[in-house]
């Protein structure tokens, strides 16, 4: 990529400095941790857990079905998933209009796996001051063990946290057995690395750069935004004029405010910004300025709070509306959609018909017939046996039968049964081509459960 | 004051690979998502090429590869668009 006649060099990264963030104490920063544990917790954890011999959450790609808190959705059931998803989105909108950035400052995987990646490195490298020399330092031994320690640490963490990102698509199980006989196939072996190598790169290195110039809800969460959500601020009327000063002084006698400049704010922050400057795009709200200078206000005898939450109608002395029409037009388009998916789950089809060609052998003559081998999956969708009766239409195809199964197959409730499935057309009847045809399903009552579209296939060398 | 200092100096290669990349990731993802919900990988084989030996799991994923592919490319020339003239002028040599 070149740049015009210039020499001008680009740097392969941001050209800014790199951020060490220091650590906190505090209450926000304690309530992040609880969002880490519980967050990543279900994340490394929930595909372990069986019931009934099923993961309890397995987005079963291969074979095409969702098992998700006992629910099993179907490629059908396309509407479910993304009535959950319209659900997500405005669950988001709804606590954004409430209580500001919650999501970036506890939620988001993007500042939950960094904070792990954080303390990894902590770990290893130790605090900030200790990380800055280490940084500037020569590559000394220390330097080495300690670098390489970090990097067994988060190399560790994100291969982890990319096999159980498979774990989600493929039985984890078995999937954890087959890791330790190295017997990976190529796709879970390349999503695992995908998945790792993403983690290693966003929490290790990229970290507030991704909230920076990649977040889209960084960009669009304004829209949700009014006077009366909830903001992190620092006061400008109690801080202003900020000045260092000692414990003992007198701010009104050195006409100060109560900020004395300490730069705590500015050290702590992960995204590298000063809030005294006011509402920033790049703020994730992560309230650790506000931990940090709660600290210093205790230890100077000041009243907490020069940095906290607050709302912008509060800090121009208005009062704050938390029940706004806002809030509610999002909460009742929430009801509508959780009532629309209550009402789709139970109407759900009871039998599944999927018709897959057998791979090995489109189409086989025999002495009268032409014949095209499937594979049916069948799936009770309801909670007991059908005696399913199988039939096949053409309206370009006269002369189709059913040649196997032979009679009414049984499925029990829940079971995906493969059967076998042969269709033949006598050979006088055959033109080359694909045809559609219609496989109907019936019950042992004679009501029709499903009817599906596939292909027979008749190559023009099966006619010579 | 003259054209040249209204230039916004060159993102980072960083900067600019991640506005390219990242948002067409997303979109390929959504895509994939809803193309994959309503057709069957295996199905698609069979009507493009029926002899060709491929799992599921290889049909996602060239599947997702090849959304990206084209997501990718139209951010990419959205970014060539949106250049400025400045960055493609240039001097004879003399």
């Amino acid at each position: 990529m070149s740049d015009g006649a210039s020499t001008e060099s680009i740097p392969l990264y941001v050209k800014q400095p790199k951020i060490y963030p220091r650590e906190i104490k505090g209450r926000f920063a304690r309530l992040r941790v609880i969002a880490v544990w519980v967050l990543l917790g279900l994340y490394y954890v929930l595909p372990w857990i069986n019931i009934n011999g099923q993961q309890i959450v397995l987005f079963d790609l291969v074979n095409r079905q969702f098992h998700i808190f006992g629910i099993t959705l179907w490629p059908q059931d396309l509407i479910i998933l993304s009535l959950l998803l319209a659900m997500a989105a405005l669950t988001l909108f709804f606590f954004t209009a409430l209580a500001g950035r919650l999501w970036c400052g506890y939620a988001c995987p993007q500042t939950v796996w960094t904070e792990v990646f954080l303390w990894l490195e902590r770990f290893a490298e130790g605090r900030r001051n200790k990380r800055m020399r280490l940084d500037q330092g020569p590559w000394n031994r220390e330097k080495i063990a300690r670098k390489s320690a970090k990097q067994f640490l988060w190399i560790t963490f994100a291969l982890w946290t990319g096999f159980t990102f498979v774990g989600f698509f493929v039985p984890i199980r078995d999937l954890g057995m087959r890791t330790l006989e190295f017997n990976l196939g190529g796709w879970e072996t390349f999503w695992l690395f995908f998945y790792a190598f993403a983690t290693y790169g966003n929490a290790g290195y990229l970290r507030e750069q991704v909230c920076k110039y990649m977040c889209p809800y960084a960009r669009f969460q304004s829209a949700m935004f009014d006077d009366d959500s909830l903001v992190i601020s620092y006061d400008v009327n109690r801080g202003e004029p900020r000045g260092p000063r000692k414990k003992t002084a007198d701010r009104a006698e050195l006409g100060l405010g109560d900020c004395i400049d300490c730069l705590g704010c500015v050290q702590v922050c992960p995204t590298g910004i000063d809030i005294r400057d006011g509402l920033q795009i790049e703020c994730i709200a992560c309230a650790a300025c506000i931990d940090v200078c709660d600290d210093v206000m205790d230890r100077m005898g000041y009243p907490r709070g020069l940095i906290r939450y607050t709302t912008e109608n509060a800090m121009a002395g208005k009062p704050t509306r938390i029940l706004r029409p806002r809030i509610f037009i999002y909460l009742a388009a929430l009801l509508a959609l959780a009532t629309l998916v209550g009402l789709v789950l139970t109407g759900r089809e009871p039998l599944l018909v999927d018709v897959l060609r057998d791979r090995t052998a489109l189409h086989r003559v025999t002495d009268q017939a032409l014949e095209n081998p499937y594979t049916l999956k069948l799936s009770n969708r309801t909670d007991r046996d059908l005696a399913v009766r199988i039939d096949v239409q053409s309206q370009a195809l006269t002369g189709l039968r059913i040649i196997e199964p032979t009679g009414p197959v049984v499925i029990a409730p829940s079971e995906v049964a493969n059967q076998p499935l042969t269709i033949g057309l006598p050979i006088e009847q055959a033109q080359t081509g694909m045809h559609e045809i219609t496989i109907t399903a019936t019950d042992a009552a004679g009501n029709v459960l499903n009817e599906t579209e596939t292909r027979f296939f008749i190559p023009a060398r099966a006619l010579e | 004051m003259t054209r040249a200092d209204l230039e916004i100096p060159p993102r980072p290669l960083a900067q600019r690979l991640g506005a390219i990349l990242w948002p067409s990731f997303f979109a390929a993802g959504v895509a994939a998502m809803v193309f994959f919900a309503i057709v069957d990988p295996l199905m698609l084989r069979d009507v493009t090429f029926p002899d060709l030996e491929m799992s599921r799991m290889a049909g996602y994923t060239i599947g997702f590869f090849l959304f990206w592919a084209a997501t990718a490319a139209s951010s990419l020339f959205t970014w060539l668009l949106l250049r400025p003239a400045s960055r493609f002028n240039r001097r004879m040599p003399s």
